[in-house]
């Protein structure tokens, strides 16, 4: 490899559109989304620059760890959180700009994905209070709900690449190729209960209200977050900032993929529009309209009305 | 020039944990009415956080009966440094309209530092949210002072 090789992809790892750019972009979708929100109830609401602040506070905060917490998983959880976080952006393509591609993209995104939850449920675990095991089970159960018709979307696209159903794939890359042949996806009404699917998928993979079982503060005290204070709480806010912005970009590459205007920095800047837009269709208006759900109503909407949609999506593009 | 970041973000960011020791639930209405779209206290970035773990600022309610007391010290020991301990009406101070009742061991500056108090009973939301704005002033200095 070569030194230029080495120094771009250096780039792409720490500064754009890995670490840095990542974080900021999140922190900025995050203040979008509680202005909005606030808005939304008439109220004036945060600066946008309120999640920022909020994680520059938390930086300044004494982190506190229980006398039985595992100390080293306890600390360990939010950094493997945001690592993997920060991965999974490389892997997808933001206005035809990826970073690293493989053959089987979704699959590997798939996989990254459960990682930040998973640290979330080993973290809160770890520190040793029951509000953070009840939090835990039910963050495994919000798993269990969204994971399935997740599946369902991302075979759906996969195979419904061209009018003749010829090939099927898991490459990203190449599912924003044929995406700038054939119009994208969103288009398709083959594929439109799948994109529907997806919207509910974002917010409860997020662990955005109405979704966010798992996190209840008037509930269960936050959940697994419930003993974390100072630092180790600052990395798992802003890995809840950043999954919003993953799990947008990961909709805008599967239903909004191809529309290219011949300039890459005019694309990715046009991508990051979309995710602004797809955060306030999925995340924004749901939080500002309903209440939390209980458990079993979660995870009985997931199972039947979303992944009936994306299974309807998966059958017509496969038979039509 | 990270320091000074962050003890900005210190006032700008106060996140709010309620204690209610033994109030008569007037004054914690009150509270609640700030978060309402009429006062809005989340334009300043106050916030009502679940666990004392994430709190800034503790607002206590109430004259500290005998059954909260071991409690209500318990949580404000929980809260992480810096923190601001904040009384909301006139309860926490001099115990009102309570003083004297065996069953009251307030007020709770014979057990800890205050360093705001709202008087009133029950205190108007403009106050609560004047004495707020002070708490994270007086929250930034105590950053300031760390380290
Ligand atoms: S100050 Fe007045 S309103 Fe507030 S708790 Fe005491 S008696 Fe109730």
């Amino acid at each position: 490899m070569e030194f230029t090789d080495i120094l771009i992809y250096a780039v792409y790892i720490l500064i754009f559109p890995g670490a840095l750019f990542t974080c900021l972009f999140g922190l900025w979708l995050a203040g979008v989304d509680r202005k909005v929100v606030a808005r939304m109830q008439k109220r004036k609401g945060p600066p946008i620059s309120q999640p920022a602040w909020d994680f520059l506070k938390l930086c300044g905060k004494e982190t506190v760890i229980p006398a039985h917490a595992a100390r080293g998983v306890y600390l360990a959880a939010p950094y493997i959180g945001l690592a993997s976080l920060i991965v999974t952006v490389l892997f997808i393509p933001l206005g035809g700009l990826q970073a690293f591609s493989t053959g089987a993209d979704t699959v590997v995104i798939l996989y990254l994905l459960t990682i930040p939850t998973l640290a979330m449920i080993f973290g809160g675990s770890a520190s040793g209070s029951p509000f953070a095991g009840v939090g835990a089970s039910r963050t495994m159960v919000s798993i269990m709900a969204y994971e399935l018709p997740f599946i369902l979307v991302i075979l759906a696209v996969g195979k419904g690449m061209t009018p003749d159903g010829y090939y099927f794939t898991f490459s990203l890359e190449q599912i924003t190729n044929v995406q700038s042949v054939f119009g994208p996806n969103i288009f398709d009404w083959r594929l439109l209960p799948a994109a529907v699917a997806m919207l509910l998928v974002i917010p409860c993979e997020v662990g955005q209200h109405p979704f966010d079982v798992g996190e209840a503060e008037t509930e269960i005290c936050e959940g697994p977050l419930v003993e974390y204070s100072g630092k180790p709480l600052a990395v798992f806010k802003l890995s809840h900032a950043i999954k919003m912005f993953v799990m947008t970009a990961l909709f805008c590459a599967l239903f909004l993929g191809g529309i290219t205007t011949g300039m890459l920095w005019l694309d990715v800047v046009l991508a990051l529009c979309f995710c602004t837009a797809v955060t306030l269709v999925s995340m924004t208006l749901l939080n500002a309209i309903s209440a939390r759900w209980r458990v079993e109503q979660l995870f009985k909407f997931f199972w039947t009305v979303v992944s009936g949609l994306a299974l309807a999506s998966l059958l017509l593009v496969w038979f039509c | 020039m990270f320091k000074k970041l962050i003890d900005n973000a210190a006032a700008k960011s106060p996140w709010l944990f309620h204690i209610n020791a033994g109030s008569c639930n007037g004054c914690d209405i009150e509270l609640v009415a700030v978060l309402t779209p009429r006062y809005d206290a989340e334009r300043l970035g106050f916030k009502l956080a679940g666990t004392p773990r994430h709190a800034d600022i503790v607002v206590v309610s109430g004259p500290v009966t005998v059954q909260s007391k071991d409690r209500v010290l318990r949580t404000i020991e929980q809260v992480p440094d810096p923190k601001v301990i904040v009384t909301l009406g006139s309860c926490p101070r001099s115990c009102n309209v309570f003083k004297g009742s065996y069953s009251v061991a307030g007020p709770l500056d014979k057990y800890v530092p205050i360093d705001v108090s709202i008087a009133g009973c029950a205190p108007k939301p403009e106050a609560i949210i004047d004495g707020l704005a002070l708490a994270a002033k007086i929250l930034k200095e105590k950053r300031e002072a760390m380290k």
